[in-house]
């Protein structure tokens, strides 16, 4: 188990820049998420952790001594692909000790049976990774990365290729693992039901650079940019780019002269149907299950807002009225930060 | 799984026709037809009087009830036999297979380009007439103190060689070996390359060093390319002639079952035109042939490569 550190970490390829100045620390037996959309860097970062690939520059810092110039065999980290990665030609029990062959364990398969009961796939493991279905073959991986008791266990996108049900599963069954082991994880995804279901922080990744740090209702209620607004939420968010007569601002500074250039955003769920507001049309209705989701059209641009109803409230073509709190509004400026205290609230249209 | 229907047979045929055709054209024909001149004893005049006869096998070997097969085997051909083993099995093993691998492994390790780069250089031989290959062997190991070989020898204060002379095997087995490996190299190659990514990182996250990652990953993963070359350059090897004759022309030395059947019925200018001998010994090597492919595909198990159809004719 191990606190990690990285500082001011670089990564350039050939055209671009990876990761750009990277400054992290994570906890012993802390469980983090790094979350961003493909390209940010945040696979780059992993593979930088496990010593697959070597930073440009920065360092990076297992307890406090660095690792930058240790082979990945020697980090001991273990790592879960998305792929699984399991070796085809060995039984899943040879996969399991196939890292403790290197350690010369003397218990090697007491240890590997283990760690295979700990993940539930003890009667399993005299069949090949073509015989097992996806989430046994992801149990596999996940006791193979974690029979050496690695320092770190890396997470790449571990859940993408299961389906919806199993997904939920493992959630939780990786969950309890990691827990029951106390060993430090970073899990790497593009999907933010994952990051903010399993870990205990979330980093968002956004072009190589952090964008924001925190606890999953930190980045979903308090964003601090434009990029964590629109890529957090789903449905995503409504974002006006603009001023509008329609919509009055407050909470920006006097002189800063951005009341034409904000962009303002509004979750779905804060949009509701009201007595009074925004005249709108509705153009789409898609119900959900539990929530619906209906798209319409008004003169400040097309709008989802998400009721928390199983039938659906509108048909379409209908004409309703829409309005939100100031407060559940955000205000960003050309940036792309959010400009703190600023909101926006609907003005009364005389006649609507 | 043949479906009886009305198209059945027009579908078939035409589906394998053309194949079957050019199968029985090329392959099947010039075997019968060599059957049937090894029992002749035509020679220069291309012409036979006596059919069936196996006066040309009484040339390679007569029955000896004493002997443990009920036969023995006469000198020259005996000798041929062991050539031919000797050349096959060491060409095979320390060339198109070692070598080969070491190619792959070495040119996949190194940068993409770099890689390619050397890969290219290794097929320059395949790609040029074979008849500068061997003039550039001829050069190389020149009996006299021009040849580059001996030049290379001398300057570490040994004495001039004549390879041709003391070493032929060697030689042959060299000049086969070097333009042999190529192949390997190329199947090889692909079969490393299509390895994902992944395997290889997971395998240096488990502890795997280099060597390991070579036997537990990249080894598995050739099992089949490998018995495939195998069975491949094995039969081609048996038959191949080309850079023997050219480089030690008819030499007792390195007359190969290949070689001897070729100089008794093809090369007229040194005593061929024996066409019902070299058919007879050709004979020899195709049920050789065959028995060597049957027994390689059994013990690689090549069966389980075998794969139902993908599209389905009706």
């Amino acid at each position: 188990m191990a606190t990690v550190e990285l500082k001011n970490i670089r990564k350039a390829w050939a055209t671009a820049m990876a990761v750009d100045g990277l400054d992290l620390t994570i906890s012993d037996g802390e469980f983090v998420a790094i979350l961003g959309p493909s390209g940010c860097g945040k696979s780059t970062t992993l593979f930088m952790l496990s010593g697959v690939y070597l930073p440009t520059s920065g360092d990076i810092l297992f307890d406090g001594s660095r690792v930058n110039d240790v082979e990945a065999r020697h980090r001991n980290v273990g790592i879960v692909f998305q792929s699984y990665a399991l070796y085809p030609h060995m039984s899943a029990l040879q996969n399991i000790m196939f890292p403790l062959r290197f350690q010369k364990v003397p218990d090697a398969e007491t240890r590997a049976r283990e760690m295979a009961d700990l993940v539930q796939v003890g009667e399993l493991l005299d069949r090949r990774p073509s015989e097992l279905s996806g989430g046994q073959q992801q149990r596999i991986a996940l006791a193979r990365a974690l029979v050496k008791r690695p320092n770190l266990l890396l997470l790449d996108e571990p859940l993408s290729n299961l389906d919806a049900t199993l997904r939920l599963t493992m959630r939780a069954e990786i969950r309890r693992i990691t827990h029951e082991l106390g060993v430090t994880t970073i899990l790497v995804t593009h999907d933010q039901l994952e990051a903010t279901t399993m870990a205990d922080r979330v980093i968002c990744m956004n072009a190589g650079r952090i964008e924001q740090e925190g606890s999953a209702e930190d980045l979903y209620l308090r964003p601090r940019t434009l990029f964590v607004a629109g890529f957090i939420g789903s449905p995503p968010i409504n974002l006006i780019e603009g001023k509008r007569p329609e919509l009055k601002l407050s909470g920006i500074p006097v002189q800063s002269g951005l009341e034409d250039s904000v962009t303002i955003g509004i979750r779905p769920e804060m949009l509701k149907a009201a007595d009074h507001g925004l005249p709108a049309t509705v153009s789409y209705v898609e119900p959900m299950g539990r929530e619906t989701l209906t798209t319409v059209d008004t003169v400040i641009g097309p709008l989802r807002m998400l009721e928390a109803v199983a039938v659906p409230r509108w048909r379409r073509d209908e004409q309703i009225l829409l309005n939100f709190d100031a407060e559940d509004s955000m205000v960003f400026d050309t940036s792309g930060k959010r400009i703190d205290g600023a909101n926006v609230r609907l003005l009364e249209i005389p006649g609507a | 799984m043949p479906k009886q229907g009305r198209y059945w047979i027009s579908d078939t045929t035409l589906f394998l026709g053309p194949a079957i055709l050019l199968l029985a054209v090329f392959f099947v024909a010039p075997i019968f037809v060599n059957i049937v001149v090894a029992f002749t004893d035509m020679s220069q005049s291309v012409r036979f009087e006596d059919f069936p006869t196996t006066r040309q096998f009484n040339k390679l070997g007569k029955v000896n009830e004493e002997a443990l097969l009920g036969f023995e085997l006469r000198g020259s051909f005996y000798r041929a036999l062991a050539l031919t083993g000797t050349f096959v099995f060491f060409t095979l093993f320390i060339f198109n297979l070692s070598f080969a691998l070491i190619l792959a492994l070495t040119t996949t390790a190194v940068p993409e380009r770099m890689g390619a780069i050397f890969r290219a250089i290794w097929l320059l031989p395949r790609m040029s007439p074979s008849i500068v290959y061997a003039l550039l062997w001829l050069w190389v190991i020149d009996s006299s103190e021009r040849g580059l070989f001996n030049q290379v020898i001398m300057a570490f204060g040994m004495e001039a060689m004549n390879l041709r002379l003391n070493h032929p095997m060697a030689v042959i087995v060299i000049a086969n070996g070097l333009i042999g490996a190529s192949l390997g190299m190329i199947i090889f190659t692909s079969a490393i390359r299509s390895i994902p990514d992944h395997l290889f990182y997971a395998a240096r996250a488990d502890g795997a060093g280099s060597l390991a990652i070579v036997r537990h990953v990249i080894l598995p993963a050739l099992r089949w390319p490998i018995s495939y070359i195998t069975i491949y350059q094995a039969l081609a090897l048996l038959v191949s002639f080309e850079y023997i004759f050219l480089i030690m022309g008819p030499s007792r030395s390195t007359m190969t079952m290949a070689m001897l059947s070729y100089t008794k019925s093809l090369a007229p200018e040194i005593g061929g035109g024996q066409y019902a001998y070299g058919a007879a010994i050709a004979l020899i090597l195709i049920v050789i042939g065959i028995i060597v492919a049957l027994v390689m595909w059994r013990l690689a198990n090549m069966k389980a490569l075998l794969q139902q159809p993908r599209i389905e004719v009706r």
